[in-house]
């Protein structure tokens, strides 16, 4: 096994059915999903999907195909640096103010994503996630509708596109004639996706958003709404699928006792340092779930 | 997991060590369900020595809530250490049960009108 690599089941691993590690939205704060995968790593525990929403579709992806851990770190400070947001888009402002005039559409985004976009292509390409090493499933929310949409096939970088398109600061992104926004707005931490592709453990890494010290400006206020808003849906659809189905789902929820904002890559060893500690605290009854379900399926099989 | 019982004023005090989870979720079930057929139907959890609980451990403690209620009694927790307390929250439980800082209030709280 590569360090820090996903490992891939062999003999010496656990043997298990379906587990599932679930990334959820968090920006920069969903690094603390490779401090997640190298535990599970030194434990010998393969992962049999990954699924990410938001930002941590970066992870999950950047893991899927294949990238160790410290190759993922290092790539996050490439792609997620404050720059990608400092373009503003000023066809939107006037599109914002005078919407007759500049003919306001659903793809309105005050931020200019051509450096995202350049970012994005450089990292992954044409990669699909169909052709991932580990089944991959990335999520967004359908702007018609506002129904939960999952990419299991496709450019992954479309995907990743819709499911960062933060509402107001990136736009939509289109996907086969349908306009995408961020994957929070649907489910922050979508462990129902494992649960539909058959996993039967779930280790699902989830974040707050952070509410804001000083609600000063428009944007705040808006960041504020939207922290509200999504808090309140990781909580609720959390419930109803940890009490609605029978598979298991381990949370894990890293504590952040330094105040991570969106681009802090300069946190990343801090952040991967407490997915680490939280996954740590975690593994003895993962093991032991493992290992009775292992027995369980050698007696029934 | 270990389960210990024990009376306080009255009320059944369940204290819970351990972590209740997948593997140990039923036999914390079933051992709160057959106090409530014996009538106690006041019980406070001690969470004091409980350090973590998955979904099953969710699902099995709502039930038990759920059980003592429709006998017209209720489950309430004291003592939560902070890691559990995340879980709960993360679940939206912290707002359909009741929950103190220690066993010796949650007592007291069923003599409270409701």
């Amino acid at each position: 096994m590569t360090l820090g690599k996903i490992a891939t089941m062999n003999s010496s691993h656990r043997h298990q059915r379906g587990v599932a590690v679930v990334i959820g939205s968090g920006s920069v704060k969903c690094a603390a999903a490779l401090g997640l995968v190298n535990v599970l790593n030194r434990a010998g525990i393969a992962i049999d999907m990954l699924v990410g929403c938001s930002a941590g579709c970066l992870y999950a992806t950047m893991l899927a195909s294949g990238r160790s851990t410290a190759e993922a770190a290092e790539m996050t400070k490439q792609l997620w640096t404050s720059t990608i947001t400092d373009q503003h888009n000023r066809r939107a402002w006037l599109k914002a103010a005078f919407p007759r005039l500049f003919g306001f559409d659903a793809r309105f985004g005050l931020r200019d994503d051509r450096l995202v976009m350049e970012r994005l292509n450089a990292a992954f390409g044409d990669s699909r996630i169909e052709a991932m090493a580990t089944p991959l499933f990335l999520t967004a929310t359908d702007f018609a509708n506002g129904n939960q949409a999952v990419f299991s096939s496709g450019r992954a970088v479309d995907a990743i596109r819709a499911s960062i398109a933060v509402p107001f600061l990136f736009s939509p992104w289109p996907i086969d004639g349908h306009l995408y926004i961020d994957g929070y707005m649907s489910d922050p931490l979508p462990v129902g996706v494992a649960m539909r592709e058959g996993a039967e453990v779930i280790v699902a890494m989830g974040f707050d958003s952070p509410y804001q010290e000083h609600v000063s400006n428009a944007g705040r206020f808006a960041f504020q709404v939207s922290a509200i808003l999504s808090n309140n849906l990781l909580k609720s659809q959390f419930a109803f699928h940890g009490l609605a189905h029978h598979a298991e789902i381990i949370p894990i929820i890293p504590e952040f006792k330094q105040r991570i904002r969106m681009f802090d890559t300069e946190k990343i060893p801090y952040i991967i340092e407490e997915g680490e500690r939280a996954t740590e605290a975690q593994i003895p009854y993962l093991t032991r779930l493992l290992d009775a379900q292992a027995s369980e399926h050698a007696t029934a099989g | 997991m270990e389960i210990e019982l024990r009376l306080s004023g009255g009320i059944t005090v369940v204290g819970i060590r351990g972590s209740v989870d997948g593997l140990t979720a039923d036999d914390l079930m079933r051992t709160l369900s057959a106090r409530v057929s014996e009538g106690a139907v006041r019980l406070v959890a001690d969470c004091s020595a409980l350090d973590y609980t998955s979904s099953a451990g969710l699902r099995s403690l709502l039930g038990a809530v759920k059980l003592a209620r429709q006998h017209g009694g209720d489950l309430r927790l004291a003592a939560i250490q902070p890691p559990v307390l995340r879980v709960l929250d993360l679940s939206g439980f912290t707002g359909i049960l009741k929950y103190y800082p220690d066993v010796e209030t949650a007592v007291v709280s069923f003599a409270e009108p409701a």
